[in-house]
């Protein structure tokens, strides 16, 4: 879901970093300060890099088989790479446990990205470079689309746990990806609105990277059969934390209801500042709120607030189940959704490397590619030729400071991702 | 708002909501504004462009809102956001910006930067990378209505606090013993040392002074975002950049008036140009714009 563009120039002028999620070379430079910003950035993250290649490549024990993990432990988007890694690192714990594959051990090789696609590359090939033979991004669409060509290229199974953009796995036979396109989340969102909830006229607020407009594509594209009117769209950049003319605009519009799109660090503070604002019409977020920051932020605001995610609190299906448990066990914090996205990843790549029966990667990209009704923590998945997931989309909605089931939605043709 | 969509007194609201636009878009002025005035005292001086004002303003609003969750008191958070603030920024500049004054200003902004950059991971590490929120944000939670209007505390305050900061600040500047001595080393610092002025006082009154306004705006946009980030100094700092520049580089009245500006600017902008640029996209377009017609700032004479 998460995206990057690859342009550094862009990402001081919306400080935060998080900015550099937007992609656009829209914003005018100072060529000067943007040189020195860069240079010593890039001294800062090489020696970073340097120091966690060296203490995370360590010789691997004779038995394991190693699966590369790649995630932005470092840099503005920290936050959702530490949810990944121990989503991730549960997963292999979790394997292991149970006997690992094949008699084996599993491990992960960790390489920080920093959600930076030009990390991308030189990374990839270090994997390769080390005969590993399936990886999983943990990682916005930046790196991951980066990482994806050179994945294929060699011919090792590369699986996008929670990447959105639709390039990932146009890459060729050898990537998937098992979150939902925006599209397709986007879709689900405008069933919810219309047929679900029966509101008519929606007001969309939109953040302006690849993620939110995808997300709002696939609401607009669907949005008529549902009966849905769009009232308004408004949108906003990543570096937003202030959204006071939207919140005016919003009343004015007096929508049925709302439809945002953004991060937890974004829709935390807008939805609090919507309600603070005297909003009351009911809103619909997108998985990027799916995390319990998301609540800290809004606080009480936070209150009555439904997503589109793939992830059900309150499933009963015992992988999921297991998955929660263990995860706040081991964590002592709540589940997201990209620790359950990542979770999903490697369980996937586990199951593959079973029933491949071994480290040969055509063998293990068909184990993938075959994948059908596969139960994990984000449901039962299975792929299409393309190598994108088909799973229920749920809602959840937020009370007493939690995410619990709100609906699920199990359409298989709406939620239908592309096949090519 | 009531519940629907009624159409309840919708010319009013028409109009209103320019105005609505407007207040908002004074507010964010005001928060620029005390960031702005530090940047303009401290390029005044020493010709530096201290982007690591935004790393002040950052641990302003941690140090505040930790102990805001400590204590349970707001104003505590204030205190103890504008001490820590108040603190680091004096020793940025003997630490970082003393030893390299006599190099080209060019050398103290990387510098700066690299202060800026580093702690942004600093406080990563420091304080986890999730950010973190108040617990009892109580004056965002208490709104008012005016007019159609909701504005909440944290709002009303950043503006109280923008004005009684800004005029504590002018009337140290013009009425005070202090204040005279801190302007004439602005314009002439040898002729202000032969008087007698400690030069370097001033420079640390300065680099106090900017880092206390910093300290309590970062405090302030903490509560209003409801949200303490690592990152949350960088838009800021690169904007207070721009506004010091609209505001005619070293002129107080002239940064307080691109403050206002921009803020307006921006408010207006996010809701009709969204389409077409973003938030500080229109901020630096509208600075290019500026400087092609008025190269010396808003304000700026000569």
């Amino acid at each position: 879901m998460r995206t990057l563009a690859p342009s550094l120039l862009t990402r001081p002028f919306q400080g935060e970093g998080r900015g550099g999620g937007e992609g656009t070379d829209r914003h005018d430079k100072e060529e000067v300060t943007m040189a020195i910003h860069r240079a010593v950035k890039s001294a800062s993250t090489t020696l970073a890099a340097a120091a966690l290649g060296i203490a995370l490549a360590a010789p691997a024990s004779g038995q394991s088989i190693r699966i590369g993990f790649h995630a932005p432990l470092t840099g503005f988007a920290a936050a959702d790479g530490k949810s990944a890694l121990n989503g991730a690192e549960l997963a292999v714990a979790q394997v292991n446990a149970a006997g690992g594959v094949n008699g084996r051990k599993i491990e992960l090789v960790v390489q920080d990205d920093q959600a930076k696609a030009d990390q991308a590359v030189p990374l990839a090939n270090k994997y390769i470079g080390e005969g590993l033979k399936i990886v999983v991004s943990g990682s916005y669409s930046g790196p991951t689309r980066a990482a994806a060509g050179v994945f294929q290229k060699a011919q090792v199974p590369y699986i996008s746990a929670y990447a959105i953009h639709p390039d990932i796995t146009r890459a060729g036979d050898y990537v998937f990806r098992t979150s939902f396109m925006g599209e397709v989340q986007g879709r689900a969102a405008a069933k919810f609105v219309g047929e679900m909830m029966k509101k008519r006229k929606v007001t969309l607020v939109t953040l302006n990277n690849d993620f939110g407009q995808s997300l709002s594509a696939g609401f607009k594209e669907v949005a008529g059969k549902f009966g849905i009117q769009i009232a308004s769209e408004y949108s906003y950049a990543m570096g937003d934390r202030q959204f006071g003319s939207i919140v005016a605009s919003v009343k004015r519009d007096d929508p049925e209801m709302l439809y945002v799109s953004g991060y937890f660090f974004n829709g935390g503070p807008l939805v609090a500042q919507l309600r603070a604002g005297g909003v009351t019409a009911p809103i619909l977020g997108t998985e990027g709120f799916d995390t319990h920051n998301f609540i800290k932020i809004a606080g009480q605001a936070a209150d009555g607030v439904m997503i589109t995610t793939s992830l059900d609190r309150d499933s009963k299906s015992p992988e999921t189940r297991k998955f929660i448990d263990d995860y706040e066990k081991k964590f002592g914090t709540p589940v997201d959704m990209v620790a359950a996205s990542t979770h999903t990843a490697i369980k996937v790549a586990a199951a593959a490397l079973a029933k491949a029966g071994g480290e040969d990667p055509a063998k293990i990209r068909g184990a993938i590619a075959a994948t059908r009704g596969f139960q994990v923590a984000t449901g039962r998945i299975s792929f299409n030729a393309l190598g994108e997931v088909y799973k229920a989309a749920q809602i959840q909605v937020i009370r007493d400071g939690r995410f619990r089931h709100q609906a699920t939605i199990d359409d298989p043709q709406l939620l239908a991702p592309p096949t090519k | 708002m009531k519940e629907g969509n009624g159409n309840h007194d919708a010319t009013t609201h028409a109009g209103m909501y320019y105005v609505e636009l407007l207040l908002v878009g004074l507010i964010w002025g005001c928060t620029y504004a005390m960031m702005a005035l530090g940047l303009t005292l401290v390029y005044g001086l020493l010709r530096v462009l201290h982007v690591a004002q935004a790393t002040v303003f950052t641990l302003g609003a941690y140090i505040g809102l930790l102990a805001a969750n400590h204590t349970g008191s707001l104003i505590a958070a204030f205190v103890t956001g504008a001490l820590a603030a108040g603190a680091l920024g004096p020793l940025i500049y003997r630490f970082v910006y003393q030893p390299i004054l006599d190099r080209p200003p060019f050398v103290a902004l990387v510098a700066s930067i690299g202060v800026l950059v580093a702690m942004e991971d600093g406080f990563r590490l420091l304080f986890g990378p999730y950010g973190l929120s108040f617990e009892d944000n109580v004056w965002f939670t208490t709104t008012y209505a005016v007019a159609g209007m909701t504005v909440n505390l944290v709002q009303i305050w950043m503006v109280v606090a923008a004005v009684l900061l800004l005029s504590a600040f002018a009337v140290f500047a013009t009425r005070t013993r202090a204040g005279v001595a801190w302007r004439a080393t602005v314009s002439d610092p040898p002729m202000a040392e032969s008087f007698g002025v400690s030069v370097v006082g001033v420079r640390y009154t300065s680099f106090l002074i900017a880092s206390v306004l910093a300290g309590v705006a970062g405090v302030l946009v903490g509560l209003l975002n409801n949200l303490v980030e690592p990152g949350m100094g960088g838009v800021i700092a690169y904007k207070g950049l721009a506004i010091i520049v609209l505001g005619g580089l070293g002129s107080v009245p002239g940064t307080l008036a691109a403050s206002l500006v921009l803020g307006v600017v921006e408010s207006y902008g996010t809701v009709f140009l969204d389409k077409l640029l973003d938030r500080d996209a229109i901020a630096f377009l509208f600075l290019i714009v500026v400087l092609m017609v008025r190269p010396q700032g808003l304000l700026g004479g000569r």
